[in-house]
């Protein structure tokens, strides 16, 4: 039949398209190695270049690129399909989603020839915690650690005669402060806005509330703390010097900020470095302050600020998972931290190294006063993460955006985000 | 008569045969496609929304649950509604326009070649672009809007013009297709007609009336049935005019908008897959009405 022989040509010919994708000219083995932040790209690749001349000439590593919206939806397909990256970013928000299913590697004893508590010498428990699947186990290699920081504008606060901002502040001067400004130069305040990581959070666990509990089983919006903090950082936007949510819908805080119609957002550590860069007329016209306290704590000195790692990762069944895994322990080596911290990407998680993102801002005229990020370390907490974060991080900021348009009052929004955690949490439980 | 044909058939030459073999060779290409790029899928997302997504492609049969709880929900009726009010908003207004600005651009007039490219022009540029465009022009401190109006409306993230501001960008940039697509039909009008109700006296509003309008009705169909179709789907635009953490996002959320964020963001993908399905359901009523509709005003018989 001619039929056959035209659809048994055509299928020969697409399979034969297929497999031309691999293998490479050179005799050298060629890894991909996924990211989803541009401004770290050059780092990446200072590392992966040095794994190739210090550790293994016959290996190639190509630092690709894709954006944050969709590098989620790219991975979960390629994780299906088996096709994942040879070493690929995890996020907090997302480890424990793939680990449960099986497709992250497992780098527990990774280490274990040198030493086996190679993680617990050199990695805080936060990034230890950052990288560990729900039955403990180490399923990424620590990247980085951050945190969120208070930026604010020097120029704005010497107009209005107002101290800056130092470890002395509470949130009452947060507030004082912002009013002065707004005074006196009519530029906004401190712009809260609608956020997690960057907004509400921070001030939850300074109060001493929380957003998950300690087991990460439940959520802690019935606890009076949590919702006395939401409470205040949500009716911040009353006051007239803070924008409404409506103007941060169309101008971000950090483009208020840097064209300096705000004097302070938060913001965190992992943007200062492409701050500097993409803003050069303002350099020297900003700073870096440690988060203001929770004015009169129970316990504790009312301070607190999200920290949060990536991890680097690689799947179960790669098809160099041998190579993989060797690439991950020299990231994870102090040799390969410090080349991380120097390009300025990002913090380094391994311990120590702090300095090395410090010197990467010596190219610059103005030295934002990076030790109060360093400082913030001693007290911050880990970024909120349970195993069904995923699934209710969209519905619970559905919530918020109706508790900021007034259509849910803010303690109705509260315990219907209560609802959602638990019932969320509870599901992904029994499943 | 039939008979006839039959016996017709089965007496085909041999060349005849071979004829029609190649015949199915050369539409294979199109039906493969058409199977594999879209019925399939199609029968998957039906049987993936009588499932929950377990994580990775794994899942679970639940039967209806993922409808039962779909109607319960608020937002689904309120993007249900959003996609209709934008299909009313868009597609009767849009229509209008594009007939008017085809009309013109079929008149006797100086550089109708300029001006034919420069409504065209909306089709050629990337949507992305076109929406950034937008948002300056509809932002409520520094948007060009508010300066000519001397207002300070806020556009984009108030409930009662978000929608009629998405609105009129999806207008803008569809008139340009449509319009090419009836002018095509507007060439197709033999000049006789006019010439004739010219003569016997006709006016331009009664030769509109009853020429150019029955005669256009075919292409004026088509052209609204695509043109609904596309806005029940609306997505893209929406999604880049109204980012998430818009206060006004459930007041312009269309279905498609649902759909991606409880597939992709939310990943439960069963209840995604339910929300589409709806919408084909929609779309095949809405269809359906037209042809029964097209019967009264749409004139074939040219």
């Amino acid at each position: 039949m001619r039929k056959r022989t035209c659809i048994l040509v055509l299928l020969a010919m697409t399979m034969m398209l297929s497999l031309t994708g691999c293998g490479s000219a050179d005799g050298k083995t060629h890894l991909t190695f996924q990211i989803w932040d541009v401004a770290q790209r050059d780092g990446m690749q200072a590392m992966c270049d040095a794994y190739t001349a210090n550790v293994n000439p016959n290996v190639v590593i190509d630092v690709q690129v894709t954006s944050w919206s969709e590098y989620w939806t790219k991975l979960e397909a390629a994780a299906e399909s088996n096709t994942m990256p040879d070493i690929f970013w995890m996020h907090t928000d997302q480890i424990l989603y793939y680990s449960d299913f099986g497709k992250l590697a497992d780098v527990s004893h990774l280490y274990d020839d040198e030493d086996p508590d190679f993680y617990k010498k050199h990695y805080s428990d936060i990034s230890i915690s950052n990288a560990q699947g729900s039955d403990g186990k180490m399923y990424g290699v620590p990247k980085d650690k951050d945190n969120v920081c208070l930026v604010y504008n020097k120029d704005i606060f010497d107009k209005a005669n107002v101290a800056y901002p130092d470890e002395t502040w509470t949130w009452d001067d947060l507030v004082s402060a912002s009013e002065k400004i707004y005074d006196k130069t009519g530029k906004y305040g401190y712009m809260a806005y609608n956020d997690e990581q960057l907004g509400y959070h921070n001030f939850v666990y300074q109060a001493g509330g929380c957003i998950l509990t300690e087991d990460k089983t439940r959520a802690g919006f019935d606890q009076k703390a949590t919702q006395e903090a939401v409470k205040f950082y949500v009716e911040l936007q009353q006051n007239d010097w803070c924008p409404t949510q409506k103007y941060f819908a169309e101008t971000s805080p950090g483009t208020a900020f840097f064209s300096e119609i705000g004097a302070m957002f938060l913001e965190g550590s992992w943007n200062l470095m492409s701050e500097m860069k993409n803003y050069p007329n303002m350099v020297g016209k900003w700073d870096v302050a440690v988060l203001p306290a929770y004015p009169n704590p129970k316990s504790g000195n009312g301070r607190a600020t999200i920290s949060n790692g990536l991890t680097y990762a690689t799947a179960a069944e790669g098809k160099n998972v041998d190579i993989a895994l060797d690439i991950l322990k020299y990231f994870g080596s102090e040799e390969a931290q410090k080349i991380q911290g120097k390009s300025g990407a990002a913090i380094p998680a391994y311990e120590g190294l702090e300095d090395t993102w410090i010197s990467a801002f010596d190219q610059f005229d103005y030295k934002l006063h990076l030790t109060n990020v360093i400082d913030q370390f001693d007290y911050c907490t880990q970024y909120v993460n349970n195993a069904a974060r995923p699934k209710w991080k969209s519905n619970v900021q559905d919530v918020m955006t109706n508790i900021y348009n007034g259509k849910v009052d803010i303690d109705t929004g509260m315990a219907e985000i209560q609802k959602i955690i638990d019932t969320t949490t509870a599901d992904n439980l029994s499943d | 008569m039939k008979k006839k044909e039959k016996t017709a058939v089965k007496k085909m030459s041999a060349a005849a045969k071979r004829e029609q073999r190649w015949g199915y060779i050369m539409i294979a290409p199109t039906i493969i496609g058409l199977l594999i790029l879209n019925i399939w899928p199609f029968i998957q997302t039906l049987y993936t929304s009588f499932c929950e997504h377990l994580g990775f492609g794994n899942y679970k049969f639940i039967g209806l649950e993922n409808y039962i709880t779909m109607f319960q929900r608020e937002d689904f009726w309120k993007a249900t509604w959003n996609t209709i009010y934008f299909c009313i908003l868009t597609v009767p207004i849009g229509l209008f326009i594009s007939l008017l600005i085809a009309m013109l651009l079929n008149a006797k007039i100086k550089g109708k070649g300029f001006f034919r490219t420069i409504f065209f022009l909306p089709m050629v540029c990337a949507p992305a672009a076109i929406t950034m465009v937008w948002r300056w022009i509809f932002n409520s401190d520094y948007g060009i809007l508010n300066q000519i109006l001397g207002t300070s409306i806020n556009w984009i993230t108030d409930p009662t013009f978000v929608m009629i501001v998405c609105g009129i960008v999806a207008i803008w940039s569809n008139i340009g297709y449509d319009a090419v697509l009836m002018l095509a039909g507007l060439q197709n009008i033999s000049k006789t007609y006019y010439e004739a109700a010219e003569v016997d006296g006709a006016s331009k509003l009664s030769q509109f009336l009853h020429i150019t309008l029955p005669m256009i009705s075919p292409t004026l169909f088509v052209v609204m049935i695509m043109r609904l179709m596309s806005a029940i789907k609306v997505y893209d635009l929406i999604y880049m005019m109204v980012e998430e953490t818009n206060p006004a996002l459930t007041s312009v959320q269309s279905l498609m908008y649902l759909f991606y964020r409880e597939s992709f963001v939310a990943g439960s993908r069963g209840s995604g897959a339910a929300i589409v399905i709806w919408t084909v359901f929609l779309i095949g009523i809405i269809t359906v009405i037209q042809f029964i509709g097209q019967k009264k005003w749409v004139n074939y018989d040219v």
